[in-house]
């Protein structure tokens, strides 16, 4: 999806503010701050009120979680580098950085199929009650904005083989794809905090 | 063919190269940062303060990570104030929403005994 | 525009009056590109021209408004007789909800979009849309949403022959077209209540909120970046303006309904409690998310009616738009201000005190920035100069029985009347004056304003005047009873109803006033087919108009513009006609560049053809046929590859050098 849509047909337009692709990515992400706004809303409506159908902090692993969004936010801090690199046109330092990318990201899926399994396996299904379909739902939402944020990126690093990659174009799409990982790590951040962190206080 | 057409993005200069040493920095300085709260978050929950005060710690970091990964890894402060105001005006009306929704339900107004589930 | 210039293949070139000269380029993928094919259909199917894909919207969007017209038209006849039996009551519940549907979804938002797609690049000089292949991939998408939503009818009908049955999870419920109304309220959505009309709906509503999300973000960027210089924001058309606003709600409101639709989904298939009773869900939370989306939607539908009013009434009156920043501005508080009224939809269902009474004073709220456009309107007509052609005789009605929407309305912002008429026959004469009287004569304003201009040819004779002198009294004879219907308590979605309530005068008069108003639209209808068989050339600027689409050909030409215009003032073309010597359009010089065409593709196409095997799939599982989760997952690797090979072939383009033109 490096180039899913052309940039502008205008040849230099004197009204162009920004890029198109990330004025694009930009809305898109506003977009999905309403989408994820409104599977976190759900979660926390049924939790409060039905705060004692269910009991979170004996299934809940927090170290695990913890280590998910640290690897997360490492990865965020990698992409940034391999968006940086892209504008400073050196490509082994990008590959470098999105590998690392693509395996926190790998990793923090591995995590999350780890914890649906335990959690399945300890009776916590999507019909069990309110908490698992709110549960699954949101954050596996979450896991297949990664799992497609992932896949984008082993498309850009697979690409960036074939000595098509311009300077200027490119480092336009790995920015775009560069701020939808950081937005999926943002919606991580607010979840560890709202879904997690909470029901241990 | 129409892909080269058209960025505004300049060469690499010097200069160029400069503020993304820069960047560099503060990208390490923001990493480090987020690790650290990360883990006070986790260290916290267990203490035995008062609830409130967990919470509001807990909400304050959280969103100071939620901020500070917007405005230095996605660059929102080194761009045009248009994409803040795209993604600002999702994120409020997303947060309007969800405090409205808070607001809107209650416990009181739920029948448990038509709720044979659990 | 200077550094870009070295980096350009040279592209094939030529003059735009010998286009056989050009001969389609083979992609990245190494397929030949479907440019300057000989096939019409194939041209039609792939292309990515803004006006070519605004016509088709509007073709589509015109025949399901007939559609939704015969489904009301059942209904209404139904209703003509107390103890009526024309239709059955399950039937009855299935007409009343795919009108609803149908006329929201499939006919006012796409013919919105059609007027978007063709007016808004004129509007602002731009040869495009900021991302041409997402455009057409939101036509597709649009399409396959209305296949899907539809598809129910085929069913319903083998149902009826007696040569289908629901098996499966919805087995024993043979109920093939959605049936539970357009805001399909939880729990009837439930398995355990509705079959697999619901799934259709469902797997409908979310295929057409991708194409309109991705639609209203490709508009957002076009409107921001693609205006030629000299074309500020506050230089822009109001409609375009309410475009940008319109399409602002959409980025923002949709994404709650496919939320809502994913959980009811899996409520559906895979057996979660979200709006499940004894699970613990709350159908209510149904509604609030819902009307989160609803809400705006409503504006969504209206605000590009008040912009065609908005450009038809200045042209009309030889008058610049009265309070033009005003305007703009009111437009942007009720696209905001749309966000914060929901629970008025929901006043009866016990939100609290507090809550009602906080949804009451944002109701009222609201309606000051619209009355504020209603006295901006009036204003442009004092004083003008006012020429009573057939835009205008539409665009004064829609000022009118708009306004008479807005009453009402605003007697539901009142919390004690609205439990009085919640869901009566009150609420159906509020909103179809909003719809009808409002959007309805809105567009058709707009229709014969820019028909002209889309087609090249010019409305012959008047039977505009009496297509607006059938639908102006058909509506009013059809839906102002209906206020006292409702005042005297007949529900809506009643099958039919006994006598001695009062209610026989009314419904009939209901009933004969809707077949004015279909003889209306069949006028309106007869009147299009005119134009296009028989109507004389229209020329570049038929009606003396005021803003940029104007100044190009009718019909434009596929790049619009020979030159970008450089835009010196408000109200471009009228200040160029009449304006001092220093507000004449100029042109940008192109140094020989030429225009650069994007290329037509396939992909789009496949990708949004995907959509229906997805959509069906995922479907038809519910109503028990086998295989067809396998048919699901290959409507997904089709969007997948569609969307990978969009992304491999790369944008293309090629050149064209048309000779300039005067304005």
């Amino acid at each position: 999806m490096s180039d899913t849509a052309t940039a502008s047909h205008e040849d230099g337009h004197a009204s162009l503010i920004i890029d198109n692709k990330k004025l694009l990515m930009w809305l898109f992400l506003g977009s999905d701050c309403m989408f994820f706004g409104t599977l976190i809303s759900t979660h926390l409506i049924y939790r409060k009120l039905y705060p004692e159908s269910f009991e979170p902090t004996a299934l809940f692993s927090l170290e695990l979680t913890s280590f998910s969004t640290f690897i997360l936010l490492m990865s965020s801090f990698l992409m940034a580098l391999a968006v940086s690199a892209m504008h400073k046109g050196e490509l082994k330092s990008f590959r470098r950085n999105v590998i690392g990318v693509i395996f926190f990201g790998l990793i923090f899926l591995g995590c999350q199929v780890y914890e649906f399994a335990h959690f399945v396996h300890e009776g916590l299904t999507l019909s069990t009650n309110t908490f698992g379909s709110t549960f699954y739902m949101m954050t596996g939402t979450h896991g297949v904005h990664v799992a497609i944020g992932v896949f984008w990126l082993i498309c850009m690093y697979f690409y960036s083989h074939t000595g098509k990659m311009d300077a200027h174009e490119s480092a336009i799409d790995v920015e775009v794809a560069g701020l939808y990982w950081h937005f999926v790590d943002i919606v991580w951040i607010v979840i560890f905090t709202a879904v997690y962190l909470i029901e241990f206080i | 063919m129409s892909e080269a057409e058209y960025h505004p993005l300049p060469v690499a200069t010097e200069s160029h190269k400069d503020s993304e040493t820069e960047k560099y920095h503060a990208f390490v300085n923001l990493a480090l940062g987020l690790a650290a709260i990360t883990g006070i978050e986790l260290v916290l929950v267990y203490l035995p303060f008062n609830t409130v005060f967990i919470f509001t710690v807990l909400l304050s970091l959280s969103l100071f990570k939620f901020i500070a990964v917007i405005a230095w890894f996605m660059h929102l402060i080194y761009d045009k104030l248009i994409l803040t105001l795209a993604f600002g005006t999702g994120m409020a009306i997303a947060t309007g929403t969800f405090i409205a929704l808070g607001f809107l339900f209650s416990r009181g107004n739920v029948d448990m005994d038509a709720i044979t589930g659990f | 525009m200077s550094h870009t210039e070295t980096e350009i293949p040279t592209p094939e070139t030529t003059h735009a009056h010998e286009p056989q000269v050009l001969k389609p380029e083979r992609s990245r993928l190494g397929l030949m590109r479907p440019d300057h094919g000989k096939s019409v259909i194939i041209d039609w199917l792939t292309t990515v021209d803004h006006k070519k894909i605004g016509l088709m919207y509007g073709t589509i969007a015109l025949f399901f408004l007939l559609v939704g017209g015969i489904e009301a038209l059942i209904i209404r006849t139904q209703l003509a007789f107390p103890e009526n039996d024309l239709i059955s009551a399950q039937r009855y519940n299935q007409l009343f909800t795919m009108h609803g549907t149908t006329m929201i979804f499939l006919a006012i938002m796409p013919l919105n979009a059609a007027f978007f797609n063709f007016l808004v690049p004129l509007q602002i000089g731009a040869r495009d849309v900021a991302f041409p292949r997402i455009n057409s991939f939101s036509l597709w998408g649009f399409v396959a949403g209305a296949i899907v939503i539809n598809f129910g009818w085929i069913l319903q009908a083998l149902e009826v022959m007696g040569l289908f049955q629901a098996s499966g999870p919805t087995a024993g419920m043979n109920d093939f077209v959605p049936a539970m109304g357009w805001f399909g309220y939880a729990p009837i959505t439930g398995i355990n209540f509705t079959g697999a009309g619901t799934d259709f709906w469902i797997m409908g509503l979310q295929i057409l909120g991708i194409a309109s999300l991705s639609a209203a973000m490709n508009f957002v960027v076009t409107i921001v970046n693609m205006r030629a210089p000299g074309m500020k924001m506050m230089r822009m058309p109001v409609f375009t303006w309410m475009t940008l606003v319109v399409s602002l709600l959409i980025v923002f409101a949709f994404p709650a309904i496919t939320i809502a639709l994913g959980q009811l989904m899996f409520d559906r298939c895979f057996g979660t409690n979200f709006f499940v009773v004894a699970g613990g869900g709350q159908p209510i939370l149904w509604q609030h998310l819902f009307w989160i989306f609803g809400h705006p939607e409503v504006y969504i539908l209206v605000l590009p009616a008040m912009g065609i009013i908005s450009e038809v009434l200045p042209t009309f009156s030889k008058k610049p738009l009265f309070g033009y920043s005003i305007v703009v501005f009111s437009g942007a508080v009720i696209g905001f201000l749309g966000f914060a009224v929901w629970s008025h939809h929901m006043f009866t269902t016990g939100l609290g005190k507090v809550a009602t009474a906080a949804f009451s004073l944002l109701t009222m709220a609201i309606a000051v920035p619209t009355g504020v456009k209603i006295f901006n309107w009036v204003g442009t007509l004092w004083g003008g100069r006012v020429r009573f052609s057939a835009p205008m005789i539409f665009s004064l009605g829609f000022v009118w029985m708009f306004m008479m929407g807005g009453f009402s309305g605003i007697m539901h912002s009142s919390a004690p009347a609205d439990a009085q008429q919640q869901d009566s026959y009150f609420v159906i004469a509020h909103f179809h004056y909003v719809a009808i009287g409002g959007i309805f004569l809105a567009v058709v304003a707009g229709i014969y304003f820019w028909l002209p201009k889309m087609i090249g040819k010019m409305w012959k004779g008047n039977l505009s005047t009496w297509v607006a002198i059938f639908s102006t009294v058909g509506l009013n004879v059809t839906f102002f009873p209906m206020h006292f219907l409702g005042l005297l308590g007949m529900p809506r979605r009643t099958h039919t109803y006994l006598e001695g309530f009062g209610w026989e005068t009314y419904n009939l008069v209901c009933t004969i006033g809707a077949y004015i108003l279909a003889f209306g639209i069949f006028l309106l209808v007869v009147d299009i087919i005119r134009c296009f068989r028989s109507g004389e050339p229209a020329g570049n600027d038929p009606w003396d108009a005021r803003t940029l689409e104007w100044t190009t050909t009718s019909p434009p030409r596929v790049y619009n513009f020979a030159k970008t215009p450089i835009i010196p003032a408000r109200d471009a073309l009228w200040e160029h006609k009449y304006g001092p010597e220093n507000r004449r359009i100029t042109f940008e010089d192109d140094h020989g560049h030429g225009i650069h065409m994007p290329s037509q593709s396939w992909m789009p196409f496949i990708a949004s053809f995907g959509f229906i095997p997805l959509g069906l799939g995922m479907s038809l599982m519910q109503a028990g046929i086998p295989y067809m989760g396998y048919f699901a997952i290959f409507g997904l690797v089709l969007i997948g590859m569609g969307v990978a090979l969009w992304a491999i072939e790369g944008p293309g383009g090629y050149h064209l050098h048309p000779e300039e033109d005067a304005i």
